[in-house]
């Protein structure tokens, strides 16, 4: 029964998602993809308000890159969980003028509360679509970590670049970050984000709707 | 006079072979500037190239090589394709 319950609250979590990203971003660039160049290293870094997130991804092949995932949760329930992590570009497609692609991210490690550890494991996927104007992408992730965290949330981003920076300019965006937490206190959190990227460094932040500054950074090198 | 016409023709044969070549493909899905790193990274990485320039706007990238050398079009493919994305047209200037 508890079962059933769990999986119609995430089934029913998915179908608000998906329906405010479209309703809300009807379609036609910029979260930081989890895949770099093949032979590139990708650290990121954010601070928001669920906690903050640290990870470093080796790019070793098209497909796959291969890193270390860490996020101290300071959403409601406090605690840290950290391991290894894949991720896997699973489709992708090349237009003349946008990209669309669709990545899967695996870990699993564990996850320590106070004194308590437990073993943790997490997937999550992210679709994105992006021109040089335009950018959206959809993020459900789902949380185990025994009796220390089960959490389902999604995120989607939608947003533009105001003006069309060339390779060696800097690039800016303006997006909306819309989060849902379906077991926290603030189930939809809403975050206008401004974004830079120069090259290989990028660079957002932003202010929610429950009142938390969002720090997110990413080097490729 | 007729030594001075044939050794600069001998000259003008050898630097003829020995040209840079500049060679231009548009690349579909190259949007942002984050992704075209890998591109250029790639390329940069070849030991016949020269130089590698982004044109984001018209989704081209232009390499330079150095004298003498060259890039076959199989070769471009597959560094367009190992980075992720998917060559179009490629254009070859002398």
């Amino acid at each position: 029964m508890k079962t059933t319950t769990l999986f119609l609250a995430i089934c029913k979590a998915v179908a608000i998602g998906v329906i405010c990203a479209i309703a809300l971003f009807t379609p036609p660039n910029a979260q930081a993809k989890p895949l770099s160049y093949v032979g590139g290293t990708m650290a990121m870094q954010e601070n928001d308000e669920t906690g903050h997130t640290l990870s470093l991804d080796y790019t070793f092949d098209p497909h796959f890159a291969l890193g270390l995932y860490s996020k101290y949760e300071i959403n409601g329930n406090e605690f840290y969980m950290a391991g290894p992590q894949l991720n896997t570009l699973l489709k992708r497609w090349n237009l003349p003028d946008g990209q669309g692609n669709i990545f899967s991210m695996t870990g699993g490690g564990a996850a320590r509360q106070g004194n308590h550890s437990q073993p943790a494991a997490w997937l999550s996927f992210l679709a994105d679509y992006e021109t040089r104007r335009w950018y959206f992408s959809y993020e459900p992730r789902v949380v185990y970590a025994g009796d220390i965290e089960k959490s389902f949330w999604q995120r989607a981003y939608a947003g533009f670049a105001p003006y069309l920076a060339n390779y060696d300019e800097l690039n800016t965006w303006l997006l909306v970050k819309v989060d849902h937490h379906p077991a926290k206190n603030d189930h939809f959190v809403v975050t206008p984000v401004i974004r830079f990227f120069y090259k290989t460094i990028w660079l957002e932040a932003g202010y929610s709707s429950n009142n938390h500054v969002m720090v997110n950074w990413t080097v490729q090198f | 006079m007729r030594h001075i016409v044939i050794t600069l023709a001998i000259l003008a044969g050898l630097s003829g072979s020995a040209f840079a070549e500049t060679i231009k493909t548009t690349v579909n899905g190259m949007v942002c500037a984050f992704c075209a790193t890998g591109i250029e990274k790639t390329f940069r990485k070849q030991p016949e190239v020269e130089s590698v320039h982004v044109d984001l706007p018209k989704k081209l990238v232009t390499v330079k090589t150095k004298p003498g050398k060259t890039l076959p079009d199989s070769k471009i493919k597959e560094i367009v394709t190992y980075s992720g994305y998917t060559m179009g047209r490629i254009v070859r200037e002398k």
